[in-house]
């Protein structure tokens, strides 16, 4: 049995706090079915130990390890190599966009974190509810719970025009979680957080929020379902027939 | 600190690469949409040649059949169309209208832009 | 300071919802606009004296100023949501906002002043 050998250069982007950033490139000898978190492991761990990087889980669940990738966003663990190269090709690898970098690959996602966190971001839900309405649910979708499609990997904040130049725009993940508890319990609370210029009306329909979404959560159509309600909600209060929602407290 | 958003980074909204149709999409409305603001002013200031009366306004469209006026005007024929059809997809994707199939949908509307944009394009060079 | 619970909303869905209508009626106008302009009236109304034809229907002169209205409507909302797409501060906002009122108020005023002046021209 012989394992496939590529050699690959991965010019990493490196930055200290203060100073600007600049790019180091690493040769390895790889097999192309392991993933770029892999190579940047081994970056770490036998060329450079001062390269600074986020990872935890390995299996697309903790949304720790996203970065860019030959300009791209990805999820690192579940990336291969030979999706994104050839043998003798060169893989370039940036930290997410539209985040402060903190150091080389490593971006502040507080505010993000904070903003999910307002959005009464539940990670749990009824199957019935984590699932998109457009897909199948089993018989007992509403006793079934699940952990919700998104990972907080904040691909599709770096991913969106909108938040390379507004850093108060909520972001597609923020308003995809907004429209989640929403459809579990309708707030006023959420619809102001929701019909806001810093959230759905910053959205300009480019989509590459769900095209780069690793977990299927499709940002766009929640962002888009949220404005069909909150324009139907507007449309009905002129008739005097708005739906009920929570008061804010 | 780098990296974050900023409204210095403007011209990366402009910035295909590595991104999908969708952000062609919204390129194409935002050009389109600044090109038709800027000769919708120039427009309005032209047509006050009308307010001079026959000769001023005679004289004015006899300069603009000039063949750099006229692909100014094909381009603006363009712009039009694009934003219209583009505008139209953005429209019903806000009711819930078509999200799943954004892409197909721009794919087909920008097909319908470029045979109306030909047609105009051979009404204009073409007949004269 | 993180905005997102800020009380004022500067863009919500009203506004979205005039521009998309705005844009709507662009789209039925400009086409009777195109259509009628350049592909039905003989010579493409491109001499004074077409125009001037053209113009003493009220219908055409009622139809080109609302065409007028709802363009400059649309194309300065949206003028305003690329600008609030740079995060202005609320002093360049305010500005802004008063900058294109008025212009948009005065090419609506001018632009109705020409159509019923050119209505008006004895043929």
């Amino acid at each position: 049995m012989t394992t496939t050998s590529w050699q690959v250069r991965f010019k990493v982007y490196r930055q200290r706090t203060g100073q600007k950033g600049t790019y180091q490139s690493y040769v390895l000898e790889v097999d192309p079915d392991e993933y770029i978190l892999d190579a940047v492991e081994r970056i770490w761990a036998q060329h450079d130990r001062t390269l600074t990087y986020r990872h935890a889980c390995h299996h697309s669940t903790c949304g720790a390890c996203g970065m860019r990738v030959n300009g791209r966003e990805k999820l690192t663990c579940i990336t291969t190599i030979r999706s994104v190269a050839k043998n003798g090709g060169t893989v370039t690898i940036d930290p997410l966009r539209n985040f402060p970098v903190l150091s080389d690959l490593v971006v502040d996602m507080g505010n993000f974190f904070l903003r999910m966190e307002k959005s009464e971001f539940d990670s749990v839900a009824s199957e019935e509810h984590a699932n998109l309405p457009y897909e199948k649910s089993p018989g007992n979708a509403e006793k079934a719970e699940r952990l919700v499609d998104c990972i907080e990997c904040g691909l599709c904040i770096s991913a969106c025009p909108a938040a390379n130049t507004d850093h108060e725009y909520v972001g597609p993940a923020v308003l995809a979680a907004i429209h989640l508890m929403y459809s579990q319990s309708p707030s006023q609370k959420l619809i102001d957080l929701a019909d806001h210029h810093t959230g759905l009306w910053r959205c300009h329909s480019a989509y590459e929020c769900t095209q780069v979404c690793p977990s299927s959560v499709d940002p766009a159509w929640r962002i888009m379902d949220m404005r069909k309600k909150i324009i139907g909600n507007r449309l009905k209060s002129v008739f005097g027939r708005q739906e009920k929602v929570k008061k804010n407290a | 600190m780098p990296n974050q958003p900023e409204p210095q980074n403007w011209p990366r909204w402009f910035d295909p690469r590595s991104r999908s149709l969708g952000t062609f999409g919204f390129i194409l409305n935002r050009i389109t949409a600044l090109g038709l603001t800027l000769y919708l002013m120039l427009h309005l200031v032209a047509l006050g040649q009308l307010a001079q009366g026959a000769t001023a306004y005679d004289g004015f469209v006899a300069l603009m059949k000039s063949p750099w006026i006229k692909i100014g005007e094909l381009l603006v024929i363009a712009a039009g169309v694009i934003h219209g059809l583009n505008g139209i997809r953005i429209a019903l994707n806000s009711f819930g209208i078509g999200v799943r199939r954004q892409q197909l949908m721009f794919i087909g509307l920008m097909v319908i832009a470029v045979v109306f944009i030909a047609f105009f394009a051979w009404k204009m060079f073409m007949e004269g | 300071m993180d905005k997102t619970l800020s009380p004022k909303r500067l863009e919500g869905s009203g506004r979205w919802l005039i521009k998309i209508i705005s844009g709507l009626f662009i789209v039925i106008f400009l086409g009777i606009h195109f259509v009628v302009n350049h592909l039905v009236a003989p010579g493409g109304l491109l001499t004074y004296a077409d125009v001037v034809a053209y113009y003493q229907h009220p219908a055409i002169v009622a139809m080109e100023i609302g065409f007028l209205v709802v363009v400059i409507t649309h194309a300065f909302l949206g003028l305003r949501s690329i600008l609030l797409d740079l995060n202005p501060s609320a002093a360049i906002l305010r500005a802004a906002n008063i900058l294109l009122f008025l212009v948009g108020v005065a090419a609506i005023i001018y632009g109705a002043w020409l159509a019923i002046t050119i209505a008006n021209v004895k043929i």
